[in-house]
């Protein structure tokens, strides 16, 4: 299992006025993988990615990358799990305004201060069709390339798992599915466990298994 | 739309906090000038209406020589009994006032950085004298005196201690009677002794100069008092025609509001203005920054703005809208000011007494007048600044709420960059013009143009600035310094300006560096090549120098009996009047001034200096159309004229000033006479060091001056500049830390605007630290960029102002490099400082927030 939650609430704010996102969740998400979690607005998909991808903390249970402990980490071991074991595709702003396409897709590991792979960098960029365009600002580039450029600093690192939030959500069906068409190649071709929030029923048939969740529990779907 | 820009300012309350205090800090200095001034006047007017203002009429001599009331030709004693004759005069009594300084019990002079320190007879008659006795009683013999009680307490004497009185012989005194001046304990910090009149007369007054038998000396004023029911001004007319020429009446009234103006065209004039510049320099900086900080809350606003419009909000309303929020800071802002001015105000009189310069105490003085100048002012800088960022809010499309805008536009216009050149470029050729001959005019318009140049060209430089400084950084710190270069440049405009309050506060500060550099430069130029002597003897005065304290005569001939003294000459100083100008003169022996001094004659002859003529400076005589042989009317200080002839002319006026009379010639009409200095030349192959200790143990009665080598002297005779410079740094921080909070605030703002892009970074793997650091770093980045701009423009001006100058005083450009390079670390530490609190904003961000924003 690449990353799994036991038992996991989730509950924004206190008393009155607290919302549980997620309400006792066990979900494990298999290494190799390409999943789709669907489900309508206020889910809980979307928190569920979150505290998988150790970006917010859970406030009962456990959520595991590997066999790490999420709970357990600092901030700073946190910080360094992300940026070494977890690839993000974020809805929008996925990239550093002023930097270049290419310095986008190396900043996990300029942020490490490790050097990359020179072999991989130029498949995963050969991959995304943006060869020719690795100079350019992302204000210089479309919808749809700033999001390849996004799935391609996802995979750079050879993460243990891409989350990918909505990729397409604010892409035409065009660029939307050749998108699409980058993770799934990825699952194939390198064998990288996905995990992808969407609430669209098209993006969802891309991935190898979708799991359906409502009012903070997984309704349809998933192991265990 | 009232409602809905409270409800906006409220909404907004956290981000304007440091846009208030830009404002309120800025206003608090000028109020606090405004009301240091008030006071300061309130308190001499107040001085001198009580030492002057209880005297029905005054008659003094009618010739002012040079300024302030001591430089005037006295009155004849003789006059006393005619006076007395007068129908209305109740009492008549001689007046007679010189320098008198008071040792302290410790044998240190007490006083006397600035304050007078005044003798005079003890005038019985409390009608005519402001002192009051307290204790003791007035003087009865020649060895008795009263001192007020300041004098008292700071020189720990205490009545029936035996002191020394420098008048400036030293005069063992007795004291039997402390006084006050009305209630208060001295004529603001000014020291006074009273002594009985054949005293006064014997220790005051010039030498005794025969004008047939008996004839009586002369004396300062003679003081009137009116029978009751005569009015002052009556009074004055009445004595009028008895009056011989050459002596004036005036009411006691006049003389107050007489020296009252003396006092604030000159002292208060020079510290308000001084002051009150410094004011402008924080608000102009607190103005920069909140034109900043206007500009991005406005274009933070901008979807706000694009609804308000597209709901059908006007163009008019939205800038109305957005000046009347500044108007609403304006005001809070500067009400907030004014009354933190109060604390300014007495924080400005406890630097300058800590710098030396005593000013007389007294409450504050609240006048509203000053007030509403003060508020006024603030106000209209704060909506001035706020006006521009108002108006381009107000242009927003409508449209443009409808999609994600950048905040603000981050591309620099061509005219931008073409205007910068050209007025930077105009204003350096003018500058460099008027300072090669062109004239004032052109110089200071050169200047201002070279400010406003830099200030424009601050974005396009930006780029190529924030590369060469960030490069280092990049390349130590990594990707943090390298992100944070990139922030840095990313909207230039925005970097420039908040670097801009920076750059001028710093220009100002390196402006006076640079002038105080080469004034010591200079000084110590001067005085090398024009001091021959091996030691100089003075007491410290006003300005760090030789100053109006002094000796004796007897002194500079006891040292000349010193075995080890080879020449030992006594220098002093007077006014004259010079061709009808008032000129501060040494007064020197011609024939030994030749072996202590190396005053680099270049025409005529030191040794034909005699009681017919004069040597004036190169300088001087170019100025005046003189050469040796010229004829010059004078009038000395006891009114007598003459024409002197001009014997010599010299180009190293540095030790003695411009002009130069024969000590014979000059003593007979000079009043009391006193050396500011003893210049020493040893005898050859004397020691220096038991030669100044046989010096020192000489003078030591004479209220142990100053006994220093060559070296020493060069150094102090530069060292008010390092006082002056002190209190300019002091008056300056308040801007800089103005502009701080500018640069912390732009930072603050431009965090909140990439939310979304910190919180990206974060969860790509940034971790705090390195979030910490990369604010810090943009910080830095911005703050170096400012300071190294203003040292740039303030050493130009620097050089300007030098290169202008043609007086002797700022012969020398000296730029010192050490001091240069501290700014610039400063700077940077600037920059750390204003980046804590931004930079800990943005590593504490909520990530998840940050990403999923809408």
């Amino acid at each position: 299992m690449a990353v799994r939650a036991e038992h996991a609430v989730k509950v924004y704010g206190t008393a009155d006025t607290a919302v549980t996102a997620l309400d006792d969740v066990s979900i494990a998400f298999p290494a190799g993988r390409f999943t789709a979690i669907m489900g309508p607005s206020g889910s809980g998909k979307s928190t569920l990615l979150h505290c998988l991808a150790g970006l917010d903390t859970l406030t009962a249970g456990k959520a595991f990358v590997g066999e790490v402990e999420l709970g357990a980490l600092s901030d700073r071991q946190l910080t360094l799990l992300r940026r070494d074991r977890i690839g993000f595709v974020f809805q929008a702003f996925n990239l550093v305004p002023t930097l270049s396409a290419r310095d986008n897709i190396t900043l996990p590991m300029t942020l490490a201060g490790t050097a990359p792979d020179p072999d991989w960098l130029a498949t995963v960029i050969e991959r995304t069709g943006l060869t020719d365009r690795l100079g350019h600002r992302p204000a210089e580039l479309s919808g749809g390339q700033q999001q390849r450029v996004a799935v391609a600093r996802a995979l750079a690192t050879r993460p243990q798992i891409v989350f990918a939030d909505e990729p397409t959500g604010n892409l035409d069906s065009r660029s939307g599915n050749e998108v699409l068409e980058l993770l799934r190649a990825a699952r194939d071709d390198f064998g990288q466990t996905i995990v992808m929030v969407t609430h669209d029923p098209v993006a969802a048939g891309f991935a190898d298994g979708v799991v359906v969740m409502a009012d903070g529990r997984v309704t349809e779907g998933g192991t265990r | 739309m009232i409602a809905i820009i409270a409800r906006s300012l409220w909404a907004r309350k956290r981000r304007l906090v440091a846009t208030l205090l830009a404002v309120a800090l800025g206003v608090a200095f000028l109020a606090g000038t405004l009301l240091l001034s008030d006071t300061l006047r309130a308190n001499f007017d107040r001085l001198f209406t009580q030492a002057d203002g209880g005297t029905n009429v005054v008659l003094r001599g009618a010739t002012e020589i040079g300024s302030g009331n001591s430089a005037r030709t006295g009155v004849d004693a003789s006059l006393l009994p005619r006076v007395r004759t007068v129908p209305g005069v109740a009492d008549a009594q001689p007046y007679l006032e010189g320098y008198g300084q008071l040792l302290g019990r410790d044998g240190k002079p007490i006083g006397g950085n600035g304050p007078p320190t005044q003798a005079a007879n003890w005038v019985g008659d409390p009608a005519l004298n402001p002192y009051r006795l307290v204790a003791g009683h007035a003087p009865r013999a020649g060895d008795e005196v009263v001192i007020n009680r300041g004098a008292a307490r700071t020189g720990h004497l205490a009545l029936g201690m035996t002191t020394t009185l420098l008048t400036p012989q030293p005069l063992r005194v007795h004291i039997v009677g402390i006084s006050t001046f009305g209630t208060a304990d001295g004529f603001g910090p000014g020291t006074f002794t009273g002594m009985t009149l054949d005293a006064a007369r014997a220790h005051l007054a010039g030498p005794v100069r025969p004008k047939g038998p008996g004839a009586p000396a002369e004396l300062t004023e003679i003081l009137v008092k009116a029978s009751p029911g005569v009015p002052d001004q009556e009074l004055a007319a009445r004595l009028r025609p008895a009056l011989p020429a050459g002596v004036q009446a005036i009411t006691g009234a006049q003389l107050a509001t007489e020296d009252l103006d003396d006092i604030n065209s000159g002292f208060l004039g020079f510290l308000s203005t001084g002051l009150t510049a410094f004011a402008a320099v924080a608000l102009l900086v607190a103005a920069f920054s909140i034109y900043n900080t206007f500009s991005i809350l406005a274009a933070q606003r901008g979807r706000e703005s694009a609804l308000l419009r597209a709901l059908g909000g006007t163009r008019r309303q939205l800038a109305v809208a957005g000046l009347t929020e500044t108007l609403v800071v304006g005001v809070v802002g500067s009400v907030a000011g004014w009354a933190g001015g109060i604390g300014i105000a007495a924080l400005l009189k406890g630097v300058f007494d800590s710098f030396g310069f005593a000013l007389p105490a007294g409450g504050l003085v609240l006048r509203a007048s000053s007030a509403v100048l003060a508020v006024a002012v603030g106000v209209a800088a704060t909506v001035l600044a706020g006006v521009l960022p108002a108006l381009r809010a107000s242009r927003v499309p409508p449209l443009a709420a409808l999609r994600e805008l950048a905040a603000e536009p981050a591309r620099i216009s061509r005219v931008r960059s073409v205007l910068g050149f050209l007025l930077t470029g105009g204003g350096v050729t003018a500058v460099i013009a008027g300072t090669a001959g062109g004239g004032q005019g052109p110089a200071i318009a050169g200047a201002v143009g070279t400010l406003a140049g830099f200030v424009v060209l601050g974005p396009v430089a930006v780029r190529p600035a924030a590369a060469l400084l960030g490069a280092p950084i990049a390349a130590l710190r990594g990707v943090d310094g390298r992100l944070a270069r990139d922030n840095a440049l990313r909207n230039p405009r925005r970097t420039a300006a908040t670097a801009s309050a920076l750059m001028v506060g710093v220009a100002v500060a390196t402006l006076f560096t640079v002038i105080g550099a080469s004034l010591k430069a200079s000084a110590t130029q001067g005085v090398g090549r024009a001091l021959a002597a091996d030691l100089v003897v003075y007491q410290p005065g006003y300005a760090g120098g030789a100053g109006k304290a002094g000796f004796s005569p007897q002194l500079a001939a006891g040292l000349g009996r010193l075995p080890s003294v080879g020449v030992a000459a006594g220098v002093s100083r007077g006014s004259v009047l010079l061709n009808g100008q008032a000129q501060t003169i040494a007064a020197v022996d011609p024939d030994r001034i030749g072996s202590v001094l190396n005053l680099g004659v270049t025409a005529g002859s030191l040794g034909a200096v005699d009681s017919g003529s004069f040597a004036v400076s190169a300088a001087a005589a170019a100025d005046q159309h003189w050469r040796v042989g010229s004829r010059v009317p004078v009038v000395y200080p006891d009114g007598t004229r003459a024409r002197l002839r001009v014997a010599a002319v010299f180009d190293h006026p540095d030790v003695t000033g411009d002009y130069l009379f024969a000590a014979a010639g000059w003593a007979p009409h000079a009043g009391q006479p006193l050396d500011a200095m003893v210049l020493i030349k040893l005898k050859p192959g004397a020691a220096l060091g038991p030669a100044r200790a046989a010096v020192t143990a000489a003078t030591a009665t004479a209220g142990q001056p100053r006994v220093q080598d060559r070296a020493q002297y060069q150094a102090s005779a530069a060292s008010y500049v390092t006082t002056v410079l002190g209190l300019v740094y002091v008056m300056l921080a308040l801007a800089i830390v103005i502009a701080l909070m500018g640069v912390a605030n732009t930072l603050s703002l431009s965090i909140h605007e990439r939310t979304r892009e910190l919180g990206l970074l974060r969860a790509l793997g940034q971790t705090r630290t390195q979030a910490r650091g990369m604010i810090r770093w943009e910080s830095v980045i911005i703050a170096v960029f400012g300071t190294l701009g203003g040292v740039i423009l303030g050493t130009f001006l620097g050089w300007a102002v030098v290169r202008s100058s043609s007086g002797a005083s700022l012969a020398v450009f000296a730029a010192p490099p050490l001091q240069l390079i501290l700014f610039l670390v400063l700077g940077a530490v600037t920059g750390v400082l204003a980046g804590i609190r931004p930079a800990r904003r943005a590593a504490r961000l909520n990530m998840i927030s940050a990403i999923t924003a809408a």
